[in-house]
């Protein structure tokens, strides 16, 4: 199976190093499993993405294009040339706007259909389909089987990266690729205005709107919510705190109430 | 300004004790108007620990003297609210579209965050209109002045967001917002390719004068006017708490979508197995302790709560629960909304693996636990001796429903 | 017999034809180690210091255990006596001369004592640690050529001959024989490839004096990195390995043998050597814990490593690189460089780091911290302390290396002493602060010699950059990195460990401590600072000078027990039946000590992990920090 792995020019969150992003990491991972993957990188340096050789890769086609030029013409002219049966993207790539629309783009230039954020990808039953489980949160899966070509993002809960092995970095290859089609016109510079990044507080859920400060204080703290209508009960009868224990948790929906369900 | 004007002449003449030459007044019985007056003595004898020779007290819980004199009742009656009258933009100066998952025909926490930053894209003039795929409820309470309800389309999540594509051409809203979750960021970014325009996604801060959001690894952030389409994280915008609106169905003739033929074959939802789920993406977690001895039990127990099995790291060193199922700073780290620590006294290490969970039942003998602390439904009583009570209780419960049927 | 030949040749042949057996076997055995890569070795020198090595060094670990060296003197020295002058009986004026004779008789009967002392270690029941299998016939072959070359001998000495003299010498030739044919694959195997390996040992610098314990760095240019297959090793490791005499002292010292992890470092060696040799008889000593049996190919370009290989990864990554098999190997094999050549493969070629820690080595290679951390956060924990940048300064008496302890919020609490300490002696200190890297500790332990290179090279080019005359580190790990590891990298600094810049300051009068009598304490030594870099007398010393109540654990100095916490194992987390840091609170708590003192960010966290522990856990500073203060 030919299989392409989008892959962006990462930056550590913490220190700021070109690192391979951690879901095209992923991506690498489930692609390695298929077959044998060829990374796809657009931009203006191909050493951005050279972290990728070491971890499962073992060939990158690299198209050159300036800063801050559109990408989804050129890959969508590579990937054609390349006309793979797979391409796998993290579900937004770094470097360029940072949106994770390209997948999309590119979905859309090439007529094929997206599914977002999967978490494993085997071959279905039949010849030429593929059968893909998204993410639905919490463990629980959606299985798509879709007959190929197909573009697929990968969702964090996918399984962890490989680990960078160094000596089969040394031996991977970067190739250049011309760019086939005139790169886009550089998107016209949207009005962004960027400044470092200010951690803001999340939301307290349950957290009053109005209510005194010192309730808003407690709320922000984590005082609030299953603390402050905590419950204390000091040596109750076994099937009392059974029944304070079940009661609770169908208060927070964890558990399903006693009544049959009509078709569960 | 909705308040009432309080008149405190006639306030305190309503509480005067008609006996006895002074004029005397009983505050306590004070219930109608502002906060009920607090009383710190019975609100310590309702925190006292009972069972105990030393009088202890349990800080956590506040009681409140009403409940402690059986006033409760008359009090939440007295502050039933008026119903709320419904708030009407007839002719709104511009529109707001919200895109909620909606999953269920019922509007998400987080949809309900997007309706409130709408809320503040739309301001006073403009109106707020729902773009619901199959319909939607109480959209209403959650802020939304229109509705519009688009047929159910079928698995293909093209066609969903061609049909929402043309709904907002027709309607043409100033901005558009979807949340950015799993659903909702693919719908997105489907439209916004569909449509040609820019998505400014995962906005951490909605204002009319500027969406902002994280970029490059959370190492900067891009402030940038409100566009057309935004996506909205989660957890960062409030609800919208005014009075409810009129969400007025609105009446649509789209042509039928002509898609050509999906290339989806099957779509077929698998739910989690509490039982084979990670712990790190659990959502109840039941977990044992050094204080379980029974360990058999206990997996009956979890089974039967369809919860997701845990350990403290004692049990998994011992070789009583697998190493996987560790909890804690060395083992798994959960996301959990419940976690139920069966016979846990909750190390250090132990409380930063469930400081993420938002609900903590705790069942451990020792009071001063610092778990029994954590918790919100804290029972002091032998783990050990609740487990075969839960199970009792589960197994009458689920056949009284077998014969009930 | 004695019809066509004098038995004064026959017998001295035999023992000529012993030698020529013996030579036949160890060329046979030596064209295995030639598969090995090239190595460069002194051989003039190690030839010349061998007698030293063995004398000296040798004797040094042997004589720990008393019986052994008694035992190993008498009936080594005994058989290369009686053996050399039988040999030598050949001469015809050696051969006439009954006294001559009676001397032969009384090496033999030497042998022989001594024979019987290696067979009382086996015979009626084996010691545990020992192995079992061709070494049971050890003793046998021992005593057959002893008794028969001292009857043999004795005859001659008496001039009798006759009916018995064919048995005799019949009985010397079968053990004789039977011994140096031994010589291949058996038991008399560690007496010719010990003492090659005493000459050709990797590192001399042991016999030298000085603790020659660092890594060799790995060129990365190379085709192959890390041993893959038993060729890849270089040929004197192999014949170190084929020196491994199965006595067992390795898997009595081994931490994670202790804890019942998948390691026996006795099985790792002789499954290096029976990986090298198809031929090699079964293996019959203690097994991996929990672990199975060696399976899989065997040969000189078979895969070692493997879930269907002889060795599990398990068993590699299960070990903490503590050093205590080293420490403890009469023979003088390197245990630990085995390890990291064979983790060097798996996580340079296979990228088969154990699951848990792929983790903490991509944030190292990535961020220059196994957690991620924001660099300029290892300061944090010195917020309200005078804590000096460098790069403010350019210079400083000391620069103070905080190491990846800092960040944790109990060690910070010692590195927090530590500091209010120097600052009250009045020394000049300095930190590099957001500058400092990890020294790549973790990374080279697990074999990811790439990460750590760059981790040093970035150190280095970084500290050339300051003037400061020592370097101070809390970090033991650290500390041997700076010291012993960087000098390949062009790193050449003096490291103090700060136990040792301690005991100089109370020396100095600098810092008065005051008596804290009634506190017991007993001190765990550090692997990397015992071991690793032979310093256990200054953190002992600070101690005294505070009044403890100093008690020793049962093993302490250069043998004391790991924490658990080297060589990555805690990242690792190989499942064992016990955790190492609870036997070692166990030992501990033996002591009946109230404090356990440490002197390691990592002993501090494994140990304060332990639960139920009774003994609380104070780093020595912190300690010397009640003292001084005690004294307001």
């Amino acid at each position: 199976m030919r299989i392409a792995v989008l892959l962006s020019a990462g930056r550590h969150p913490v220190s700021g190093a070109a690192v391979l992003p951690r879901l095209e990491a992923q991506a690498i991972r489930i692609a390695a499993g298929l077959g044998t993957p060829v990374g796809l990188h657009a931009g203006p340096d191909a050493a951005a993405v050279a972290d990728a050789l070491g971890q499962g890769l073992s060939r990158i086609a690299h198209v050159a294009l300036p800063e801050g030029a559109d990408p989804v013409p050129v890959l969508a002219a590579s990937l054609r040339a390349m006309a793979p049966d797979l391409v796998l993207a993290g579900r937004r790539g770094q470097g360029g706007d940072e949106s994770g629309i390209v997948p999309y783009a590119l979905a859309a230039a090439l007529g094929l259909p997206l599914i977002a954020d999967v978490v494993a990808v085997a071959p279905g039953e039949a010849a030429g389909t593929l059968r893909l489980d998204q993410s639905l949160g919490r463990g629980a899966l959606r299985r798509v089987v879709v007959r190929g070509p197909v573009v697929a993002t990968v969702h964090p809960d996918a399984p962890a990266p490989l680990a960078y092995a160094f000596g089969q970095a040394r031996r991977g290859v970067i190739e250049p690729v011309a760019a086939i089609v005139p790169a886009g016109p550089a998107a016209a510079p949207a009005a962004v205005e960027e400044r470092p990044y200010r951690r803001r507080p999340k939301l307290v859920k349950g957290a009053p709107t109005g209510g005194s400060a010192a309730e808003r204080l407690k709320a922000a703290t984590g005082e609030a919510g299953a603390a402050a209508s905590g419950r204390l009960l000091v040596d109750p009868d076994p099937d009392e705190a059974a029944r304070e224990i079940l009661a609770y948790l169908r208060g927070i929906g964890v558990l399903a109430p006693p009544s049959p369900r009509p078709n569960p | 300004m909705t308040r009432p004007r309080r008149d405190p002449r006639a306030e305190r003449a309503a509480i005067q004790v008609a006996a006895g030459p002074r004029p005397r007044f009983d505050r306590s019985a004070r219930a109608a108007g502002g906060r009920p007056r607090r009383d710190p003595r019975p609100e310590r004898a309702g925190q006292r620990v009972p069972g105990a020779s030393r009088p202890r007290y349990d800080l956590s819980q506040v009681v409140p003297a009403q409940a402690l004199r059986g006033e409760v009742a008359v009090a939440a009656e007295a502050r039933q609210p008026a119903a709320a009258k419904i708030l009407v933009v007839e002719d709104p100066a511009f529109l707001v579209a919200v895109v909620p998952d909606a999953a269920g025909g019922r509007l998400s926490p987080h949809d309900r965050q997007v309706l409130g930053a709408a809320r503040v894209l739309a301001g006073r003039e403009g109106g707020i209109l729902v773009v619901s795929v199959g319909p939607c409820e109480a959209c209403g309470p959650a802020g939304a002045d229109r509705h519009l309800a688009l047929g159910e389309v079928g698995t293909d999540p093209d066609e969903r967001a061609a049909r929402v594509a043309a709904a907002l051409a027709v309607a043409s809203p100033r901005h558009v917002l979807f949340p950015e979750s799993l659903d909702g960021g693919d719908l997105a970014r489907r439209v916004a390719v569909r449509m040609g325009v820019p998505l400014f996604d995962n906005a951490e801060v909605v204002a009319a004068g500027g969406l902002v959001r994280p970029a490059r690894g959370r190492r900067v952030e891009q402030r940038a006017a409100p566009g057309l389409l935004a996506s909205v994280a989660p957890d960062a915008v409030a609800d919208y708490a005014g009075p409810p609106r009129e969400a007025r169905p609105l009446a649509h003739d789209l042509p039928p979508a002509a898609e050509p033929a999906s290339t989806i074959l099957s779509v077929a939802r698998i739910p989690a197995d509490p039982a084979t789920v990670p712990l790190s993406l659990a959502e109840f977690v039941a977990s044992a302790g050094n204080g379980i001895r029974d360990l058999d039990t206990f997996r009956q127990l979890v089974a039967a709560l369809h919860a997701t099995p845990g350990a403290s790291r004692v049990l998994c060193d011992a070789g009583l629960m697998p190493r996987h199922t560790q909890v804690g700073a060395s083992g798994t780290v959960l996301a959990a909304t419940c976690y139920f620590a069966l016979g846990i006294s909750g190390a250090p290490q132990h409380l930063q693996g469930v400081a993420g969970c938002e609900h903590v039942v705790a069942v451990n003998t020792d009071l001063h636990a610092a778990m029994i602390e954590r918790a919100g439904l804290a029972i002091v009583q032998d783990a050990q001796a609740v487990m075969p009570a839960l199970l009792r209780l589960l197994a009458r419960e689920k056949q009284e429903a077998g014969e009930g049927s | 017999m004695t019809s066509f030949m004098p038995l004064t040749t026959v017998f001295p042949g035999l023992v000529w034809a012993m030698a020529a057996l013996a030579l036949v076997q160890v060329a046979r055995r030596a064209a295995l180690w030639r598969v090995g890569a090239a190595a460069p070795v002194a051989w003039l020198h190690g030839l010349a210091q061998l007698p030293r090595r063995y004398l000296v060094d040798v004797h040094h670990v042997v004589a720990r255990d008393a019986y052994a060296s008694r035992m190993h003197a008498v009936v080594a020295g005994g058989l290369l006596a009686a053996s050399l002058l039988t040999a030598l009986a050949i001469l015809p004026p050696l051969a006439g001369s009954r006294a001559y004779w009676l001397l032969v008789t009384v090496a033999f009967a030497v042998t022989a004592a001594g024979s019987v002392l290696v067979g009382a270690r086996r015979y009626p029941v084996k010691q545990k640690r020992l192995s079992a299998g061709r070494f049971q016939i050890l003793p046998v072959l021992l005593l057959a050529y002893a008794v028969g070359g001292t009857l043999t001998a004795l005859m001659l000495a008496l001039g009798a001959g006759g009916i018995a003299l064919p048995f005799t010498l019949g009985l010397a030739a079968a053990g004789g024989l039977g011994l140096a044919f031994e010589v291949r694959q058996g038991p008399m195997r560690h007496a010719v490839a010990g003492a090659l390996h005493l000459a050709a040992h990797p590192r001399p610098g042991r016999f030298e004096g000085r603790p020659d314990t660092a890594l060799r760095p790995l060129d990365l240019g190379a085709p192959r990195l890390g041993a893959e297959m038993p060729a890849d090793f270089t040929w004197n490791r192999l014949l170190s390995y084929d020196s491994c005499v199965s006595c067992g002292r390795c898997e009595i010292a081994c931490p994670a043998f202790a804890a019942g992890q998948p390691l026996n470092p006795k099985r790792l060696i002789q499954d290096l050597v029976a990986g090298l040799n198809p031929a090699e008889p079964a293996y019959a000593g203690n097994p991996y814990p929990g672990g199975r049996e060696g399976q899989g190919e065997r040969g000189p370009l078979a895969r070692l490593i493997g879930p269907d290989a002889r060795i599990h990864p398990d068993t590699l990554w299960s070990c903490t690189t503590c050093r205590a098999c080293v420490e403890e190997c009469p023979m003088m094999i390197e245990h630990v460089d085995a390890v990291v050549s064979l983790r060097r493969y798996q996580a340079l070629e296979r990228a088969a780091l154990p699951e848990k820690a792929i983790g903490p080595v991509t944030e190292l290679r990535q961020a220059g911290d196994p957690g991620g951390r924001p660099l300029a956060a290892r300061t944090d924990f010195a917020a309200g302390l005078d804590l000096p940048l460098i790069a403010g300064r350019g210079e400083a008496e000391i620069l103070l290396w905080l190491g990846e302890g800092a960040y944790d919020l109990r060690y910070g609490r010692t590195l927090r002493a530590l500091v209010r300490l120097l600052r009250r002696a009045g020394v000049d200190v300095a930190v590099l602060g957001a500058e400092e890297r990890d020294t790549g500790d973790l990374a080279r332990r697990l074999g990811d010699e790439a990460t750590f290179q760059a981790l040093a090279r970035a150190n280095v080019a970084t500290l050339a950059r300051y003037r400061f005359s020592r370097i101070v580190t809390a970090d033991p790990h650290a500390l041997h990195a700076l010291r012993n590891e960087y000098p390949a990298f062009g790193g050449h600094y003096t490291v103090v460990h700060h136990t040792a810049l301690l005991l100089e300051l109370i020396r100095a009068g600098k810092l008065v401590p005051q008596t804290l009598p009634d506190l017991s304490v007993t001190y765990h030594d550090p692997c990397y600072l015992a071991r690793y870099n032979g310093e256990t007398e200054a953190p002992r010393a600070v101690l005294d000078a505070i009044g403890l109540a100093r008690v020793e654990m049962a093993r302490s100095g250069k043998r004391a027990m790991c924490c658990g916490g080297g060589g990555g194992a805690p990242v690792s987390d190989v499942p064992g039946e016990r955790r190492i840091p609870d036997l070692r609170m166990a030992q501990a708590a033996e002591t009946g000590a109230g404090i356990v003192a440490v002197a390691c960010p990592s002993c501090t966290a494994m140990l304060e992990g332990v639960t139920d522990r009774k003994a609380e856990i104070r780093d020595v500073a912190e300690l010397l920090l009640q003292a001084v203060e005690a004294g307001r």
